[in-house]
C-alpha cells in the first residue's frame, strides 16, 4: 500500500473520530467503539465534502487539495476533544466478570463476522465493479470527474443535447446526489488511478464502522457488552447487508448506517440531554438526502417524529390531529405540498403524487405486489429471521415499549417508515419494483439497523434465567452493564 | 418420560409432514423410487464442443465456437409425469459454468432448455415437475454448459470436467427430499439481482423457500412441546428465544456456506492476476473490447463532442456509456428531439433495430424512419444536410459520424 493510500484512509478515519469526540467527550460505556465506528462512517463523507469544496478544478490530485482542510478539521476537533475529555473524564468502573460460556459465544459470533468481512474484502479487492447501479448510477460521476481531471455538471438528456458544445455530461442517473461520487474521487486520486477495488473499499469500512458505532451507542444506551455483541452479530449477519459490502457500490448501506446512527444519537440526546448527540443526530440525518434521493423522505419522517416528541405533551395529540386533518384535506384536493430536501416540493393527492425529478406516481391498490412484499420479508433469505422476530418481540415486550418514551418514539418512527414503504410498494406504481424484487429490499435496508436497535433496546433487560418463584422471564427496570 | 417420548415423536411428525407438504409428497408416495432410468455419461454424444469417453463417463474437453458445450442422447419415449426427479453427477464441474437441462418432447422440433442447480460434489437432484416444459413424452435429453451469465467471462470460463451419470426417478420420498435439500443448501452464483434480493435464481424450477418452512417447523414444535410437556408460559418464552436464536445461527451458517461458494467463483476467475488483467476479465468482455476500440479510435482524433449509444438491451448501452468514460457519451433516447446532431457520433452495438442505408447516408429503423442530424432524431423527411457515415466497424460495433455533404 502506498503512503498516499494509507494517508487517504487514516486521515478521514481520525478526522471522523475527532469530530465525534469533540461533540461527545463524555466517556460513556462503549465510547471507544462509538468513536472509532463513527470515524469510519463519517470520515469518508467528510473527505467527500472536502473534495467537493476544494478539488473541483483538479480531481486528479483531489486528495492533496482536500487533505489539508481535512487535516485542519482533524487538528481542531482533536484539540477540542482533548480539552473536553480532560474536563469531563469520569471514573470508569472496571468491567464485571463475564461467564466463560458467554465469552466463548461472543468470540464465536465475532469470528463469523470476521469471516464474512474477510470474504467481502477479497470480493472487493478482486473484482471490477459488478452490480448494475454501482457503475451505472453511483460511479459514473466519480469516474467521469476523475478521468476528466475536473468537475463537469450532469444534466438531463434534452439539456445535454441542446448544449453545443456540451460542457456537461448526461445519463440516467444525472440527478442522483453526489456525495459518494466525491468520496470515490478522493480514494481514486489517492490510488493514482481509477482502480475500482480501491474506490469500492470504503464499503467494507462502512460496514465495520456501522457495527462498531452501533455497539458503542447500544452500550451507552444501557445494553451489556455481551448483549450489545449479540445485537452486533444480529445486524452484521443479515445476508443482504453482507451482499452490499461484497458487491460494493450502492448507496443503500450508507443510508442504512446514517439513518441508524441518527436515530441512536437522537435517542441518546432524548435520554441524556447531551447536545453533542443532538448535533450528531442532525448531521447524520442531514447527510441522508446528499447520499440518495430517498433520504429526503427518511429525513422528513425523522423530523416529523422528532418534532412531535419535542412538543409539550398536552399539545402533541392536538397538533398531530390538526396536521392529519390538513394533510387529509390537502391530499383530497390534490394539493398537499411536502418539502423533500434535495428534490423540492412533492405534491401529494389521493390519486396522484408528483415528485420533482422522479416524476408522477399514480395511487391505487396493487394487490399483485403483496406476494413480492411478503416474499421479500418472510420468504427469501435476505434478512434471516429479522422480519419474523421483530413483530414477535414488539408483541412480547409491548408493555416496555409503551412504558419507555425513547422506545415508544423509536417504535413510532419505524412504524411511520414501514407504513411509508408499504404504501409505496402496495399503493403506487412502485409496486412493480416489489414484484421484481429490484427495490423493495434495498429500501427496507435503510431502516434495518434502526429496527435492530429497537429489538436490542426492547430486550436489554430481559433475563432468560428462571425467575425464582416467578412465572415470567425476569426483567429489571434498569440495565446492569457487565 | 413417556411425555418426553411422545413429544419427540410428535415433533418428528411435525417436521416430516411439513417437509412432505413443501416437497409435494403424500402418504402414498413410496419411500424409494419404483422406477429408475440410468443414463451413463458415456451414452451421451457430444453435440457442441468436444469430449471423449472415459470408462462409463464422458470427459468434456472443450466448448464450441459459441463458448458452450452440449451433450445429449435419445431416451426413447419417457412419460414426463412418471419421472419427476432428475439426479445428476459431475466430477470437477467448474463454478464458472452454468448447467442447463435440455430436452425434447415427442412431436416437437424445438428443444426446451432450463437452468438447473450447480452440480457440487456427489449427486445433485431437482424436482422436474416444477419445470414449465416437463410434460408429455420426452424423447431426447441432454446437458448444456456455458459461462455463468453476468459473472464469468467467457474466455476463462471453461475447464475440462467429467460427466458421470444422470438418473430419472419416479416419485419417492428419497428423491423429493433430495431435490428439496439441493434447492435449500446448494450453491448459487452471484447474479445482477443479488444486490437487490437473495433467492430468486435463474433456475426456473422455483423451489420453495427454506425460511417459512424452518419457522413453521420451530413454532409448531415449540407449541407441541409446550402442550405435551405442560410448560409454563415463561418456560415456553425462554425455550422459544433459544430455539429462534439457534435457528438464526443455523440459517446464518447456510448463508455463509452459500457466500463461500459465491466467493470461490470470484477467486477462480480473478485470484493471482494483477489489476490490469482483472480489469479485462469482466463478464462482458465483448463490450469492454468494443469500448476500448472506440477509445483507441478517438485517441487519434479530435475529442468528440458527444456520442449517442444504442444497443439491443439496456444493459448493453448503459454499460458501454460507462466503459467509454471519460468520452462524453449518453444513451440514444429516441423520444428526445435535439436542436442539432452535428458533431455527434452514433455508436450502434448489436442492435437489430437500426440498419445503415449507404445511399441515404442515414440510419433507418425497422419502420423506415431515419436518424438524421437536424430537427429530431426521428424524421420522415429526407432532407438532411449531412450524411451519416460509418467511421469504425468491427463485428457488432458500428460507429457513425455526420459528415459534410448533401444527404439524398
Amino acid at each position: 500500500m502506498s503512503l498516499s493510500l494509507a494517508v487517504s484512509w487514516v486521515l478521514p478515519w481520525v478526522t471522523g473520530a475527532s469530530v465525534y469526540m469533540a461533540l461527545n467527550p463524555r466517556r460513556a460505556q462503549g465510547w471507544i467503539a462509538a468513536a472509532l465506528g463513527h470515524g469510519l462512517v463519517l470520515g469518508p463523507l467528510l473527505a467527500a465534502l472536502a473534495t467537493d469544496v476544494c478539488a473541483r478544478s483538479d480531481t486528479t490530485h483531489a486528495w492533496t487539495h482536500a487533505g489539508w482542510p481535512l487535516a485542519a478539521v482533524m487538528l481542531l476537533c482533536g484539540a477540542i476533544a482533548w480539552r473536553r475529555v480532560r474536563v469531563t473524564m469520569p471514573e470508569m468502573t472496571p468491567p464485571p466478570r463475564v461467564e466463560k460460556w458467554k465469552m466463548a459465544l461472543c468470540a464465536a459470533l465475532l469470528a463469523t463476522l470476521a469471516w464474512r468481512a474477510w470474504i467481502a474484502l477479497r470480493e472487493i479487492l478482486l473484482r471490477p465493479t459488478f452490480p448494475w447501479d454501482a457503475w451505472d448510477a453511483w460511479a459514473v460521476k466519480s469516474k467521469t470527474w476523475f478521468l476528466l481531471g475536473h468537475y463537469a455538471p450532469f444534466v438531463p438528456a434534452h439539456d445535454w443535447l441542446a448544449l453545443s458544445p456540451p460542457e456537461a455530461y448526461s445519463g440516467p442517473a444525472w440527478s442522483y446526489p453526489s456525495a459518494l461520487a466525491w468520496m470515490q474521487v478522493w480514494f481514486a486520486s489517492a490510488a493514482g488511478g481509477w482502480v475500482e477495488p480501491l474506490v469500492n473499499l470504503p464499503w467494507l469500512a462502512l460496514w465495520v464502522g456501522m457495527l462498531l458505532a452501533h455497539f458503542g451507542q447500544w452500550r451507552a444506551l444501557g445494553l451489556s457488552a455481551s448483549r450489545a455483541l449479540v445485537a452486533v452479530y444480529a445486524l452484521g449477519s443479515l445476508p443482504l447487508l453482507t451482499v452490499h459490502v461484497a458487491l460494493a457500490g450502492y448507496a443503500d448501506l450508507w443510508m442504512a448506517a446514517l439513518f441508524g446512527l441518527a436515530v441512536l444519537a437522537w435517542l441518546r440526546w432524548r435520554r441524556d440531554g447531551d447536545s453533542g448527540q443532538l448535533v450528531l443526530a442532525l448531521a447524520c440525518a442531514a447527510v441522508l438526502p446528499w447520499l440518495k434521493l430517498e433520504g429526503a423522505v427518511w429525513l422528513l419522517l425523522l423530523a416529523g417524529v422528532a418534532g412531535f416528541a419535542a412538543l409539550p405533551r398536552r399539545l402533541r395529540w392536538r397538533t398531530l390531529g390538526i396536521a392529519a386533518a390538513i394533510a387529509l384535506v390537502g391530499a383530497a384536493v390534490d394539493r398537499l405540498p411536502l418539502p423533500l430536501l434535495g428534490l423540492g416540493w412533492a405534491k401529494v393527492g389521493l390519486t396522484r403524487i408528483e415528485v420533482p425529478v422522479i416524476g408522477a406516481l399514480s395511487v391505487r391498490w396493487h394487490g399483485s405486489a403483496l406476494a413480492g412484499v411478503s416474499m421479500a420479508l418472510f420468504g427469501q433469505s435476505n434478512w434471516n429471521l429479522l422480519w419474523w422476530i421483530a413483530p414477535a418481540i414488539v408483541v412480547w415486550r409491548w408493555r416496555e415499549l409503551c412504558a419507555q418514551e425513547p422506545l415508544r418514539l423509536l417504535g413510532a418512527l419505524l412504524l411511520a417508515c414501514t407504513l411509508f414503504l408499504l404504501f409505496l410498494f402496495l399503493f403506487t406504481d412502485a409496486a412493480r419494483w416489489a414484484e421484481s424484487y429490484t427495490a423493495i429490499n434495498r429500501l427496507l435496508m435503510h431502516v434495518v439497523p434502526a429496527t435492530v436497535s429497537l429489538m436490542a433496546l426492547l430486550l436489554r433487560d430481559v433475563s432468560l434465567a428462571p425467575a425464582r418463584g416467578g412465572t415470567a422471564p425476569a426483567s429489571s427496570p434498569h440495565s446492569h452493564p457487565e | 418420560m413417556i411425555r418426553r417420548g411422545v413429544c419427540v415423536a410428535v415433533v418428528a411428525c411435525i417436521w416430516i409432514v411439513l417437509a412432505a407438504l413443501v416437497a409435494g409428497l403424500d402418504w402414498s408416495t413410496p419411500l424409494l423410487p419404483q422406477k429408475q432410468i440410468e443414463l451413463t455419461g458415456s451414452d451421451f454424444r457430444v453435440v457442441i464442443g468436444a469430449g471423449v469417453q472415459d470408462d462409463r463417463a464422458l470427459r468434456v474437453a472443450a466448448v464450441g465456437t459459441d463458448g458452450s458445450a452440449l451433450q445429449a442422447r435419445s431416451i426413447g419415449s419417457v412419460r414426463a409425469e412418471d419421472f419427476p426427479v432428475l439426479r445428476y453427477r459431475f466430477d470437477g464441474f467448474p463454478r464458472t459454468l452454468e448447467l442447463s437441462l435440455v430436452f425434447r418432447r415427442a412431436g416437437e422440433d424445438d428443444v426446451h432448455s432450463e437452468t438447473i442447480p450447480f452440480p457440487g460434489d456427489g449427486w445433485t437432484s431437482i424436482n422436474l415437475s416444477r419445470l414449465p416444459g416437463w410434460s408429455g413424452d420426452i424423447v431426447e435429453l441432454g446437458f448444456a454448459q456455458y459461462a455463468t451469465p453476468d459473472v464469468a467471462p467467457a474466455s476463462v470460463a471453461f475447464r475440462p470436467f467429467r460427466f458421470d451419470q444422470a438418473e430419472l426417478w419416479s416419485p419417492s420420498w428419497r428423491g423429493g427430499l433430495a431435490a428439496l435439500s439441493t434447492s435449500w443448501f446448494g450453491y448459487t452464483p452471484w447474479a445482477l439481482l443479488s444486490v437487490s434480493a437473495l433467492g430468486p435464481q435463474r433456475e426456473v424450477a422455483n423451489p420453495p423457500p427454506l425460511l417459512p418452512f424452518a419457522v413453521a417447523g420451530c413454532v409448531l414444535s415449540l407449541l407441541a412441546a409446550a402442550l405435551i410437556l405442560r410448560w409454563s408460559r415463561s418456560r415456553l418464552v425462554r425455550r422459544a428465544v433459544i430455539v429462534l436464536a439457534v435457528l438464526w445461527g443455523a440459517l446464518d451458517l447456510v448463508w455463509l456456506a452459500d457466500l463461500r461458494g459465491k466467493h470461490d467463483l470470484t477467486e477462480d476467475i480473478y485470484a493471482g492476476h494483477a489489476w490490469s488483467v482483472r480489469e479485462q476479465l469482466a463478464p462482458d468482455q465483448d463490450l469492454a473490447r468494443a469500448a476500448a476500440a472506440v477509445r483507441a479510435y478517438f485517441a487519434a482524433q479530435p475529442v468528440p463532442r458527444r456520442i449517442l449509444v444504442t444497443g439491443e438491451a439496456k444493459y448493453v448501452f448503459l454499460r458501454l456509456v460507462y466503459l467509454l468514460l471519460p468520452l462524453n457519451a449518453a444513451p440514444l433516447e429516441t423520444g428526445v428531439a435535439p436542436p442539432s446532431l452535428r458533431d455527434t457520433y452514433i455508436l450502434v452495438y448489436r442492435d437489430s433495430r437500426w440498419r445503415y442505408d449507404a445511399t441515404l447516408g442515414a440510419l433507418l429503423d425497422d419502420r423506415g424512419r431515419r436518424l438524421d442530424p437536424s430537427g429530431s432524431i426521428f424524421r420522415d423527411r429526407f432532407d438532411a444536410a449531412e450524411r451519416l457515415e460509418p467511421v469504425l466497424e468491427s463485428g457488432d460495433l458500428h460507429l457513425y459520424a455526420f459528415r459534410a455533404g448533401q444527404g439524398s
